[in-house]
């Protein structure tokens, strides 16, 4: 079938069987910061914006984004870069599978207004895997954030 | 310039915060997906493989055993493994077929269209029906290894009390994030291997038996490893590298993750028991270990992880009577294989959980059990030689119990509540003589600009290889950190520096390079300021020299080790460990959170703190898994839900504030990387003994292990 969507503002257009994943479109599509890392929606790893929300690309088949506007890590470097530094400085970084969805994640969290305290951004990681770092640097990078 | 010590910043950081690094899935492919036909029993012969002739093969690439040139065996310790079967199977998910095509989708429908007929044959799915030989699967005995080692006599003394208990541990996941992942490239007749790997050497040496050739090995970025990614590749390796050949193109095989927990390598289960003799106050007089671990279907490593099992199973307490007898034995279950701390977590579990149960029978406390027995200048550890680091530990130990207000808490401990500890070592580099064996080498480059490029196989994982060993180099030079950089491991490029293990980098693998960093300084001469650094390099460069310096692994003097006798310098030298954990409990739903946890280590010098906390908070965060949530279940030889939703990892809530601290900081640099794994099951398990007065002697302390105990 053909699906049609914006990637990073711009068109795509694919020919796929519906039962396409999401998550293998846009990373057959070049965005391979949309990592694949358990396939049910369990790590976050493979989180992108789908009109303005931050989802699970594994769990989206593709008829769900036809029309829809989709931005990924790739398409939102100047809006994170304080947050990429901030991971970067407090050691948020380790074998780096898991960031692109916590730099996601975080960005999402701040643009909306979250609380700088450690407990609420735990909280608000709860559905992103990270398995080398304990979190603790990931709350830490997050709450020093310069905005 | 001492860049050692100092929070360098992550020289990869950047490139993986903002999503440009590429993992072995990400790098650009235009060639087919490899996919694995695997057996769907435990034990059995193959009596036919069958091809519907509906389906159209004509464009599948289809590999089996007959396609292997050189041999069809993965040679680890020893070479019991096939990379495809034969005849027999002898676990379910071993490798039967490989089949490649461009659309995974035709791929999955080939595979649909294959049906394999068996003869099967009972398994052996325990440890118990393996020692009872209900099968005879390997030798005569079923056993791969075993190893008795004992010190010291029986005690005379009479009137000592006596305990004996057994502990369990499970399998547990490596849980990389990112799945095993592996890409053969195809140019003009010859092929090279990419992907996400700990050991190039190790792959380049079972594609050489396999293909009867030297075959380039190239690590890519690699999304963790936790030793699920020491020998597993190897194997992986070799499908991609079988259908590459047989295809003459690219061929990538990325497992997804339900494929990755159930048939790849895990954590060897063990069943531990401890008969331990001591006086009133506790002080240990005998202690009789008996180790029995699941080594699953094939050698794999269990040989080495058992004798890792031994070296730390009576922690590092003062003893006159030490005996262990420990064994690997054979399961028709998937291999297991290396995952940090390597077999020392099951022991210290055991170990740690009976100074416990002593400190218990004897209604003392478990710190001032464990003060009683600690090691002082005399005291010689389980294979017979003096404990070095018994001053260390002392320390360690005041400290952590002062500090974290240990006593206090234990005496008066909150409703719910309860504090326990572990106080550990863990052996840094390889067990023995293993190092000498390895002989590992280093190089370093001088550039004309002067930057200075390290070759070696260490890699990148995530614990901070390309920052620290850059380091350890700039240090030694003199150096701005950024004018040193690490070379991709790739085996046709750079020096043998073995398997990015045990431990070792740091410690083995840096002391090399500082070495080496020497040499170039003694040949550039005596330069004090950047601007004569680059005159001292270019008069050098000039004079012709040569820019390449290496150095190699010799075995310190003092070291000795034998084998048979199980006697010796275990270990070059000994990272520490006091770990702190508090937990509440819930007593409505019985849930256990660890509400603190305070982990202090000495690792001698750290190379970078901000890493090495990193290091130790991820280190905890997984042994906070394994004691309360990471649950395997195997139902009949199989995993039975190989996925992220039913094996729980700790997520961001689930974690207390870990607070992390270094000390005798002024030693040599130790390893850091297993170190962290040791410990916290044992704290989280002592902290809920005493928090519900009741035994936990098994692992994982599930929600439904605690209401049993409590009712
Ligand atoms: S890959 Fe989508 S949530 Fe893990
Ligand atoms: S940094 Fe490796 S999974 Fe998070």
């Amino acid at each position: 079938m053909q699906i049609t969507c914006t990637i990073n503002g711009k068109i795509h257009r694919f020919d796929c069987a519906p039962e396409t994943r999401v998550l293998d479109l846009v990373r057959d599509a070049g965005m391979t910061s949309v990592k694949a890392g358990c396939g049910e929606g369990e790590c976050g790893a493979c989180s992108l914006f789908v009109n303005g929300r931050l989802v699970n690309a594994c769990l989206l088949l593709a008829p769900q984004i036809h029309d829809a506007e989709i931005v990924t890590l790739e398409g939102l470097q100047e809006e994170t870069a304080a947050i990429r530094e901030s991971f970067a400085e407090h050691g948020a970084v380790q074998c780096g599978f898991c960031t692109p969805g916590f730099v996601l994640r975080a960005y999402d969290y701040l643009s909306h207004g979250g609380e700088r305290s450690e407990e609420a951004i735990r909280a608000a990681l709860d559905g992103n895997l990270c398995r080398c770092t304990g979190y603790k640097k990931i709350v830490e990078a997050i709450t020093k954030v310069k905005s | 310039m001492g860049v050692v010590g100092e929070s360098v910043v992550r020289v990869d950081a950047a490139s993986k915060a903002d999503g440009t690094l590429r993992y072995t899935d990400d790098l650009p492919f235009e060639g087919l997906y490899g996919a694995v036909v695997r057996s769907e029993i435990a034990y059995g012969k193959i009596r036919a493989i069958t091809f519907d002739a509906s389906f159209d093969f004509s464009d599948i690439i289809i590999v089996d055993h007959r396609d292997i040139e050189g041999r069809n065996a993965n040679v680890v310790l020893t070479d019991d493994q096939p990379f495809l079967a034969e005849a027999r199977v002898r676990h379910i998910g071993e490798p039967i077929l490989l089949l490649a095509h461009r659309s995974k989708r035709r791929l999955r429908e080939a595979m649909a269209h294959i049906t394999i007929d068996y003869d099967a044959q009972e398994p052996v799915l325990s440890m118990e029906e393996s020692l009872a030989l209900k099968q005879r699967l390997y030798g005569e005995d079923n056993v791969f290894k075993a190893i008795h080692t004992v010190k010291g006599s029986p005690p005379q003394k009479t009137g000592l009390f006596s305990l004996e208990k057994t502990y369990t541990t499970p399998h547990q996941e490596q849980a990389y994030l990112e799945p095993q992942s592996m890409l053969a490239r195809y140019d003009g007749g010859r092929v090279k291997i990419i992907g996400s790997m700990q050991c190039p050497f190790f792959v380049e040496a079972a594609l050489e038996g396999l293909a009867g050739e030297k075959i380039e090995v190239e690590q890519a970025p690699t999304g963790g490893g936790f030793g699920g990614k020491e020998d597993y590749p190897s194997l992986i390796a070799g499908y991609a590298y079988l259908l590459c050949k047989k295809a003459g193109q690219d061929v990538k095989i990325v497992y997804d993750r339900e494929e990755d927990i159930a048939y790849t390598t895990k954590r060897h289960p063990s069943k531990l028991r401890y008969r331990s003799r001591f006086d009133a106050t506790g002080k240990l007089h005998a202690l009789e270990v008996d180790v029995t671990i699941d080594g699953g279907a094939y050698v794999t490593l269990s040989p080495v992880v058992l004798a890792r099992c031994v070296l730390h199973a009576a922690g590092f307490y003062d003893c006159g009577y030490i005996r262990v007898d420990a064994r690997a034995v054979a399961t028709n279950t998937p291999p297991n294989g290396a995952f940090r701390g390597f077999g020392a977590p099951q022991v210290l579990f055991g170990i740690e959980r009976h100074m416990d149960d002593i400190a218990r029978h004897l209604g003392l406390s478990p710190a001032a059990v464990r003060e009683g027995n600690l090691p002082g200048a005399g005291s010689v550890g389980v294979s017979g030689v003096p404990i070095a680091e018994y001053a260390r530990l002392r320390d360690l130990f005041e400290t952590a119990r002062r500090e974290s207000g240990f006593d206090a808490i234990y005496d008066a401990p909150a409703p719910n509540r309860g504090i326990g500890m572990a106080l550990f070592m863990h052996g840094a580099g390889y067990t023995g003589v293993g190092e000498s064996m390895l002989a590992s080498s280093v190089s370093i480059a001088l550039e004309a600009d002067g930057s200075v490029e390290i070759r070696v196989g260490s890699v990148e994982m995530g614990q901070g290889t390309l920052t620290a060993l850059p380091q350890i180099v700039a240090d030694a030079l003199d150096l701005p950190v950024g004018m040193v950089s690490c070379r991709t491991p790739n085996t046709a490029e750079v020096a043998d520096s073995g398997p990015t293990v045990a431990s070792r980098t740091v410690m083995i693998v840096g002391r090399l390079l500082a070495q080496a960093a020497g040499k170039l300084k003694t040949a550039l001469g005596d330069y004090g300021t950047p601007d004569a650094y680059r005159a001292a390099v270019a008069r050098y460069c000039k004079s012709g020299g040569p820019l390449q310096f290496g150095a190699s692994y010799e075995q310190p003097a003092d070291i000795l080790w034998d084998e048979d006798l199980f006697y010796g310098n275990g270990y070059e030298a000994y990272g520490l460990g006091c770990y702190i954990a508090e937990v509440e409990v819930d007593p409505v739903d019985y849930r256990v959170r660890v509400v603190r946890f305070d982990a202090y280590n000495d690792v001698g010098q750290v190379v970078n703190p901000v890493m090495a906390e990193g290091q130790v908070e991820g280190g905890v965060a997984q042994g906070i898994g394994y004691a309360l949530c990471e649950r395997l279940v195997y139902e009949a030889g199989r995993v039975y839900s190989p996925h992220l939703s039913d094996y729980t990892l700790p997520m961001a809530p689930d974690l207390p504030e870990i607070a992390v601290r270094f000390l005798g900081t002024d030693g040599p640099s130790l390893g850091l990387g297993e170190l962290p794994m040791d410990g916290p099951s044992a704290a989280v398990a002592n902290a809920l003994v005493h928090a519900l007065g009741s035994a936990f002697d098994a692992l994982p302390i599930t929600p439904e292990a605690v209401e049993e105990a409590c009712r």
